[in-house]
């Protein structure tokens, strides 16, 4: 067994439900309530490096959350996420672009966040302009793309600025049928890259069973079960099928 | 009834900070603490208001024979305090603020500083060129806007209320540029985390790079202004001597304060949704105090004038610029270090505030 490269223990993720303070509500309120929803619960799990974890779940049931907070988005507010120093990127619907920024500087930026410097990322630049296939889109301003182009965008920028993790949220069925097949394969590759750990949340059996080593059940933020791809998928259909 | 107001102006202005902070503190304070706040701000404001009137000349309270006028002052100044005072006391009392905290978080923020600063000049750059690619006059509005704004600036004060200064246009020009950065980077601020919600939802980075990312845009504007200046001052035949180099120094304090200000106002923008309109009132009461359109010091009696120049640090600020680059006049140098030793440490404030808070912010807008 190799090198752990994502250690997640007893990680529990609180959304406190805040009322959005204004003065009216200051001045006027009787009684303020602080709801807490707990939308992870005490997760824990590893995965080893180059390994490929699926998340599975019903809607709701935490994974984006978790995701998140392993891509450092925000810190768990109990337990502890180690990467042991790898770097990481999460690749979701809708990356955060600046709107009124065109494709070229959305790319440049995004890199930089992503930890690459402005050399590094100008030379990835053609590369990625290329598979992204959206034209002489890339220098129009990103509020005037389509969803699919959005989210083709997003992906080529994480697929070719390499980071060790890719956290991967329901990408992978974005733009047309071939752009599709394209970014599978891309998945593929460098998913079989043995130096790169992947987690990839989704609702697709097909993909998850075709890609991944192990797969992972969250059940409203709880850990259902762990293990053997097609075991837990098996028990997850069987539950969904149930109802 | 006499000591019945009477005991009502002591009351109010408390009450007022009590709200703002509740207020601050997103309603989430339990009676006793209420209590002891309202206590704490009871002591502080009216102190602070009294020594105010005690520099007045009103030696002793005495209920009857108060003038109504007097009443309404002490409430107006107290009121005012009651505004302003609960943001550092909620800073303080929130945080824990201990020596290693400090010193872990400044170690931290050289080295986010440092590693972000690249990203936050890039990100201006690229705003300031989709801001101008679309429009006609592209760039050309960077000089037009602040320079009409001279001219009406120039015919109401300088017509209309024959408020004169030498080279008044070019004083003019000088103020509402200085303002109009520290201004619009404020009010900018509060939105700051919202309007960026598309970022900050899928990738870690300390949020007052946004804001620093804002400031470069509008520092940038600020400096083509400062171009035109220069140009107004060789067509006024300004005579300029050494003294215009304290420019450069007084830059540096003015974006280190607006950037203090601006991420204590970032914090709080994220949880008071309409902070917004708040901060519009107050900027814009401010601007009148600051004498972005007359000399603070000669216009307003004293010693009220010096006060504010003194205690309003975009007010000296201005008036310190325009002495060194119209008037020839050295600014009060310890002045001037004062405040920047004060931007320094809001700006530790504001910013350790956003990370210990930061987490908690994609998580509620």
């Amino acid at each position: 067994m190799s090198d752990i490269a994502i250690d997640v223990r007893d990680v529990s993720i609180y959304y406190r439900i805040l009322n959005n303070m204004s003065v009216q509500r200051s001045f006027f309120r009787k009684k303020v309530r602080s709801e807490v929803f707990e939308a992870v619960k005490h997760v824990s799990f590893q995965v080893e490096e180059g390994g490929i974890l699926g998340i599975v779940g019903k809607n709701g049931s935490g994974k984006s959350t978790l995701l998140r907070s392993i891509a450092g988005v925000f810190s768990p507010n109990t337990g502890v996420i180690d990467l042991r120093g790898h770097s990481v990127s999460l690749m979701a619907l809708g990356v955060g672009f600046k709107e009124n920024l065109t494709g070229r500087e959305n790319i440049i930026l995004s890199g930089m966040l992503l930890g690459f410097s402005e050399r590094e990322i100008e030379d990835k630049a053609q590369e990625i302009i290329d598979f992204a296939e959206i034209g002489e889109f890339i220098d129009r301003p990103v509020r005037t793309y389509s969803s699919g182009m959005h989210s083709k965008l997003a992906f080529s920028i994480t697929a070719m600025l390499k980071n060790d993790i890719m956290l991967v949220d329901e990408v992978l069925s974005v733009g047309d049928e071939r752009f599709r097949k394209k970014s599978l394969a891309k998945m593929k590759e460098l998913i079989n890259d043995d130096d790169r750990t992947v987690i990839i949340v989704s609702h697709s059996i097909e993909t998850l069973r075709e890609l991944c080593d192990r797969v992972m059940w969250l059940h409203d933020g709880e850990m259902r079960e762990i293990g053997n791809t097609s075991l837990v998928l098996e028990h997850y259909l069987k539950f969904m099928g149930n109802g | 009834m006499d000591i019945l107001t009477g005991i009502a102006m002591f009351c109010i202005p408390p009450l007022f900070a009590g709200i703002i902070h509740d207020y601050l503190r997103h309603g989430e304070m339990t009676a006793k603490r209420k209590v002891v706040f309202y206590a704490v701000y009871f002591v502080v404001i009216n102190l602070l208001t009294l020594g105010v009137s005690y520099l007045r000349g009103v030696r002793g309270i005495r209920f009857d024979g108060m003038t109504v006028t007097y009443k309404i002052k002490y409430i107006g100044v107290g009121i005012a305090c009651g505004f302003v005072i609960p943001f550092p006391v909620c800073l303080i009392a929130e945080e824990m603020i201990t020596l290693g905290g400090i010193k872990r978080y400044s170690v931290r923020f050289i080295k986010d500083i440092r590693k972000y600063l690249p990203y936050a000049v890039r990100s201006a750059k690229a705003d300031l060129r989709s801001e101008v690619s679309n429009s006609y006059l592209d760039w050309m509005w960077w000089l037009i806007e602040p320079f009409c704004m001279m001219l009406i600036y120039t015919l109401i004060f300088g017509v209309v209320f024959h408020a004169s200064e030498q080279y008044f246009p070019v004083f003019i020009f000088i103020g509402i540029t200085m303002w109009g950065f520290f201004s619009r980077s404020v009010s900018g601020s509060v939105n700051t985390v919202r309007a960026s919600r598309g970022i900050i939802t899928k990738i870690y980075m300390p949020k007052y790079i946004l804001l620093l990312s804002k400031m470069f845009v509008n520092g940038f504007k600020m400096m083509i202004s400062f171009a035109v200046v220069v140009v107004m001052m060789l067509f006024f035949r300004v005579r300029v001597s050494w003294s215009i180099l304290y420019a450069l120094p007084i830059i540096l304090v003015l974006f280190l304060f607006t950037f203090g200000v601006g991420t204590i106002m970032m914090h709080y923008g994220v949880y008071v949704s309409d902070l917004g309109y708040i901060t519009g009132i107050v900027l814009s009461m401010l601007m009148y105090f600051t004498g972005t359109f007359y000399d603070v010091a000669k216009r307003i009696p004293e010693p009220f004038g010096e006060l504010l120049v003194t205690l309003n640090p975009v007010a000296f600020l201005i008036s310190s610029m325009r002495g060194a680059m119209l008037y020839g006049s050295v600014p009060l140098s310890g002045l001037l270090l004062l405040w920047g030793g004060v931007s320094l440490i809001l700006i530790a404030l504001g910013a350790f505030t956003i990370y210990s808070n930061e987490n908690a912010y994609v998580k509620i807008i």
